[in-house]
């Protein structure tokens, strides 16, 4: 996606990152994780701020650091990476609130026409996987990269 | 070194390897969310890939 996004760092198995928000409210450091579920080569997909003090991290925690479309953009350049190097894998994806799930809803919304070139995006609307549409109030979301 | 601008019309990006981040590999993170995707396949299991045109 040819959008600002921040340098992501990762361990050498990409699958946490790291990234650092700078806004408003300082240098936030974020981690993404992918996770894998009791589903081989599906993954969670989780995301939060990194506590500097207590080196814990928080998905529920709003930032407002004045950079969501760039945090966004970064968070989806690392399932780039990660679908990369995996390429058979789900990525699952859901927020920890529902606010925040329309909020990625939202996100997906106004990149889907560059991301459907390079992934299938499915949405989760009462326990039926359907293919991704703006307008539908969704509760979870799973990607997967297209083969070219 | 590469560009900010570089850097944003890729993709794929390029990723800078920082091996201290494997200490989070093992730690339990987003736990509740990872309950919820192993319920979710469960109960609904995946999306039927469709032929992309």
């Amino acid at each position: 996606m040819d959008l600002p996004k921040y340098q992501l760092s990762a361990e050498d198995s990409l699958t946490v990152f790291e990234f650092v928000s700078i806004g408003p409210k300082g240098n936030i450091p974020k981690l993404i994780k992918f996770s894998e579920t009791h589903l081989k080569d599906f993954y969670n997909i989780g995301f939060g701020d990194k506590n500097l003090e207590t080196g814990d991290i928080d998905d529920k925690i709003i930032s407002n650091n004045g950079d969501s479309d760039k945090v966004l953009a970064t968070v989806v350049s690392s399932i780039y990476a990660f679908t990369d190097l995996n390429p058979e894998t789900w990525v699952y994806a859901t927020g920890s609130t529902k606010a925040r799930t329309r909020l990625y809803r939202m996100g997906i919304s106004k990149y889907y026409d560059k991301v459907s070139h390079d992934f299938e995006v499915y949405g989760l609307k009462d326990e039926q996987w359907i293919r991704f549409d703006k307008e539908i109030d969704f509760e979870a979301f799973v990607v997967k990269r297209i083969k070219k | 070194m590469i560009t900010i601008e570089e850097l944003n019309t890729r993709k794929i990006p390029i990723v800078k390897i920082d091996n201290s981040l494997k200490k989070f590999k093992e730690m339990p993170l987003f736990e509740d969310k990872i309950k919820k995707a192993n319920e979710t396949l469960k109960k609904v299991g995946l999306p039927r890939l469709e032929k992309v045109q």
